[in-house]
């Protein structure tokens, strides 16, 4: 399957170099060049996308300013004429660093560490269930019970049909931690349980009676996964 | 009796890593074209950034200018003149006063001119060659 991309380089020659690496590997499909941050911060808060080449120096914001603005994210991998920021890369964990020019052999590479970061990823939120620390003790919730994971500041609660779960922890952290076939953030204060959605209505949408915010940036996210005919 | 097709080679100007362009792009010629007219097509716009910001001695700019442009060479096979200004934005980074980069601004300005002609000879070299059947 192809990986949806796009690419924000403010250097044509090298945004085609890479859009043309993407489409002979058959493996990438660049959906959007932009040359500047705000405008592929707005087209990233209607489309999601799996993967994102970013350059770092461009007019206005660096690269690491948008991944900071970012409300999801994607695979990243750095492009830059500097090998200065390898550094600031592994901080935000990016997946790999090209330092332009760069053969095609070594985008290859790059991709090819996507894909394995993404199995990774896969096989770590692959279990059906997870263990939270409640009221004292370790609370087995089946991914099928949870209907959505809700922030209150420091702590988050745990919503099933039966229970509230409160429990230490925070949304961007469980994000990466659960199982991504049936949780997807909605909303900076929301993660729900996909399959549990009843309807959707307009900027809201609702489980069991519960009314939960879509933010702008995840909207085309969800309509993404959801099964519309 | 047929000749067996023998493959269409250019040869780079001595000042152009063509090892290094054989790398990025194999022995696609019709591409290097494109990219050295892309770069071309970018090339005053991007040198304009560059003198403006010395006109109005605002060092930041100046690197983030040459900072830009930098790869572009890369990407055309001018390894050295990529070096060259590599070494400028590192002056621009610990200089206190534009005055201190007078005579490495002079010279940048220069290499990047001389490079310009260089590429536009390449390119209509390449646009020869490439419009040359086997």
């Amino acid at each position: 399957m192809s990986l949806q991309c796009i690419i924000v380089e403010d250097l044509q020659v090298a945004a085609d170099y890479l859009g043309r690496c993407c489409e002979k590997s058959g493996l990438a499909s660049v959906k959007a060049h932009f040359t500047n941050v705000p405008e592929a911060l707005e087209y990233l808060d209607k489309n999601a996308v799996d993967l994102l080449f970013l350059d770092v120096e461009m007019p206005g914001a660096t690269g690491f300013e948008l991944l900071d603005q970012m409300a999801y994210h994607p695979k990243v991998i750095l492009t830059t004429s500097k090998s200065e920021y390898a550094y600031n890369a592994f901080e935000y964990n990016v997946t790999d660093f090209l330092k332009k020019p760069f053969t095609y052999q070594r985008f290859l590479e790059a991709l090819h560490k996507v894909g394995q970061a993404s199995e990774q990823s896969l096989v770590q939120n692959s279990t059906d269930h997870i263990f939270i620390k409640s009221d004292g003790k370790l609370v087995r919730l089946n991914n099928d019970d949870i209907l959505f994971i809700e922030s209150m500041g420091d702590y988050v609660k745990f919503v099933t049909p039966d229970k509230k779960y409160i429990t230490h922890n925070t949304i961007k952290n469980l994000e990466e931690k659960v199982n991504k076939h049936f949780f997807m953030k909605v909303h900076r204060s929301y993660i729900i349980n996909i399959t549990k959605i009843d309807d959707i209505r307009e900027n809201d949408l609702f489980i069991k009676g519960n009314e939960i915010p879509i933010s702008k940036a995840h909207k085309g996210e969800i309509l993404k996964r959801l099964n519309i005919i | 009796m047929n000749n067996p097709t023998l493959p269409k080679i250019f040869i780079f100007s001595e000042k152009i890593d063509s090892d290094y362009l054989f790398s990025l792009y194999a022995d696609d010629f019709d591409y290097m074209e494109e990219v050295f007219a892309v770069t071309l097509q970018h090339f005053d716009q991007d040198l304009e950034a560059i003198e403006m910001a010395w006109a109005s001695r605002d060092i930041p700019e100046l690197k983030k200018a040459v900072h830009k442009i930098k790869p572009a060479f890369g990407f055309v096979g001018l390894t050295d003149v990529q070096q060259s200004c590599k070494e400028f934005e590192d002056e621009c980074q610990q200089c206190a006063d534009a005055g201190e980069l007078k005579t490495s601004y002079k010279q940048i300005v220069a290499t990047l001119a001389e490079s310009k002609s260089l590429l536009e000879i390449e390119h209509r070299r390449l646009k020869e060659f490439n419009a040359t059947p086997l």
